[in-house]
């Protein structure tokens, strides 16, 4: 389970902030003194740091490469000045995300989602089962057969590959989507999973993916 | 000043000097001055009178017409005190004494009022800034505790947001100082963000969002794009019709520019409002139909442009559609920036 440590001094924020990623698997930690948090991050270690820029008595800015200086932790900048000067300044200090707030809670986790995905050391295969998922070429392959998604299946079926075992809402489907400028309607959406599951059906997995009625879908594990 | 006016001015004097070379006259006839004695008395009296004229004469036209013509070609008329030379004579000086005081605390009220209002443009920046953490707050708290309000609840923060983007961005738009950055940006990136800040509301009201080939790179300020679209965007939203409503974004690149266009097929704008858009505050027939409208998006958009040397226009037929074009400049001024910055 990767840690994430959370630097942000409106406590409401940071409490929420950690419900938020608890509940999306994450083991979220939330940063109470501000003074010595280099110490903090060196026992800690986390996996990766949501940082404020406004902090009491501390400059985000340069905690920032002051963290970059010793380690390699991914840093995504969480702050409600959204200038562009605050976010090249904080980018070429190192931060490897910059969002501003208010922000969208989903899209907040489709970004550290990716910014983890980065630093892992590249998995060779994603595999489901027998089959295995190349998200480059749009192919599911297992042995001999192959079946090809269009892109928005491919978004789909890896958001729900990602999420296995747990139900995935349709806003959640809807917004990482749209996160990768496919502008779909609701009736889209409704398509893309039927035929989604038509063509694994084929593979031979009937039914792994499950309606939950007014809650969303679930890929079974 | 000329001579006319000079004389006009001199009326007096010159009465006054005539009335005593009379008297000298008289006199100089009563005690029977010879002739020729009285001939050379007046020729000197008056070379007298002519010389003292003509010298003051020079004097102040050299002085008033220099200031005449130079205040007609300046600018900023405040700045004349700078450009005048001393002059030779008390009125010239008292008047240059009097400009100076003037000026001295006219730039000092000015001053006052200037860091007024800069204190207040950066305590309204910071106030922004604050209440934007109660609203990422109330985000996260709708996300956390799932129910059959959210998305109502959602609806408003979003509108909250945008109000708050909307002062804050006229709050940008006039400052005199800079506090842009120009650099290379993709337009689907800015578009996608705009995207998805709008989901919800375009999947809630059915306006399919139709975008092709926006994979450009424009020089631009990524932040004051997105606020620009965003309020396009939102205009199509608010005015969009109830069956089939959509709003197609288009980016064409053209050899010195690229133009992005926003169409949608709503509502328009009538013919008598359209040349007016832009300007502060004027909402036109669309704002009177109950739709709130605060009149301040486009005119935002349209100073924005202006300062990032983009080119905003728009196109509408009542009832049939609106189409809002950005350009963006390929200028050699940009490339120059794009260089210092590599």
């Amino acid at each position: 389970m990767p840690k994430i440590k959370i630097i942000e001094d409106d406590l409401s924020i940071a409490s929420e902030l950690q419900e938020l990623l608890n509940n999306a698997g994450y083991q979220a930690n939330i940063t109470k003194e501000f003074s010595n948090v280099l110490e903090q991050i060196k026992k800690e270690l986390p996996d990766l740091i949501l940082l404020d820029i406004n902090l009491p008595r501390i400059n985000g800015e340069i905690l920032l490469q002051n963290i970059r200086r010793e380690y390699n932790i991914p840093i995504i900048m969480v702050t409600s000045k959204n200038s562009e000067v605050d976010e090249v300044l904080s980018m070429s200090y190192g931060a490897d995300d910059y969002i501003t707030k208010p922000y969208n809670p989903t899209i907040l986790l489709l970004r550290i989602a990716a910014v983890l995905k980065r630093s892992e050391r590249p998995k060779d295969k994603l595999i489901y089962h027998d089959f295995e998922v190349i998200p480059q070429k749009g192919i599911l392959k297992k042995e001999n057969e192959e079946i090809i998604l269009t892109k928005n299946e491919m978004i789909i079926f890896l958001y729900l590959l990602q999420n296995k075992g747990k139900i995935v809402t349709r806003d959640e489907l809807m917004t990482d989507l749209w996160n990768n400028d496919e502008y779909i309607n609701d009736n889209a959406l409704t398509v893309n999973i039927s035929r989604l599951r038509t063509k694994l059906d084929k593979l031979g997995y009937k039914e792994i993916v499950e309606t939950r009625k007014g809650q969303g879908y679930i890929l079974h594990e | 000043m000329n001579k006319k006016e000079y004389l006009k001015d001199k009326w007096l004097n010159i009465i006054i000097l005539l009335a005593f070379y009379f008297v000298i006259l008289l006199i100089l006839l009563a005690f029977k001055v010879h002739i020729q004695a009285i001939i050379a008395i007046s020729i000197i009296y008056i070379l007298g009178i002519l010389t003292t004229t003509i010298m003051d004469y020079i004097r102040k036209k050299t002085f008033y017409q220099d200031l005449e013509k130079k205040l007609e070609n300046l600018d900023q008329k405040y700045l004349i005190v700078e450009m005048l030379q001393e002059p030779n004579f008390l009125e010239g000086k008292l008047l240059m004494d009097a400009l100076y005081e003037i000026d001295k605390s006219m730039i000092e009220k000015i001053n006052e009022y200037k860091t007024q209002t800069q204190d207040f443009k950066e305590y309204v920046e910071l106030w922004i800034h604050e209440v934007k953490l109660p609203i990422s707050s109330l985000t996260l708290m709708i996300h956390n505790n799932k129910g059959e309000q959210n998305k109502k609840l959602l609806e408003q923060i979003s509108r909250l947001d945008n109000y708050l983007e909307q002062i804050l961005y006229y709050v940008r738009s006039e400052d005199a100082e800079k506090d842009y950055l120009i650099t290379k940006v993709n337009l689907s990136k800015v578009i996608s963000n705009v995207a998805l800040k709008n989901k919800d509301t375009l999947l809630e009201n059915g306006i399919d969002l139709i975008v092709s080939d926006v994979n450009i790179e424009v020089l631009t300020d990524s932040k004051w794009l997105e606020f620009m679209i965003n309020q396009i965007i939102n205009n199509s939203i608010k005015y969009s019709k109830k069956e089939k409503a959509y709003i197609k974004i288009i980016a064409k690149e053209e050899s010195d520019r690229v133009d992005l266009a926003i169409y949608d097929n709503g509502i328009g704008i009538s013919k008598e409002d359209l040349p007016r858009v832009f300007e502060k505050t004027y909402t036109g027939k669309n704002g009177r139909l109950g739709k709130k409208s605060t009149g301040m998006g486009l005119y935002i958009v349209d100073k924005l442009c202006k300062k990032l040397g983009h080119k905003v226009s728009i196109k509408s037929e009542e009832e049939q559609f609106t189409c809002v074009k950005l350009s963006f400049l390929k200028d050699d001024y940009y490339r120059v920036i794009e260089k210092e910055t590599k």
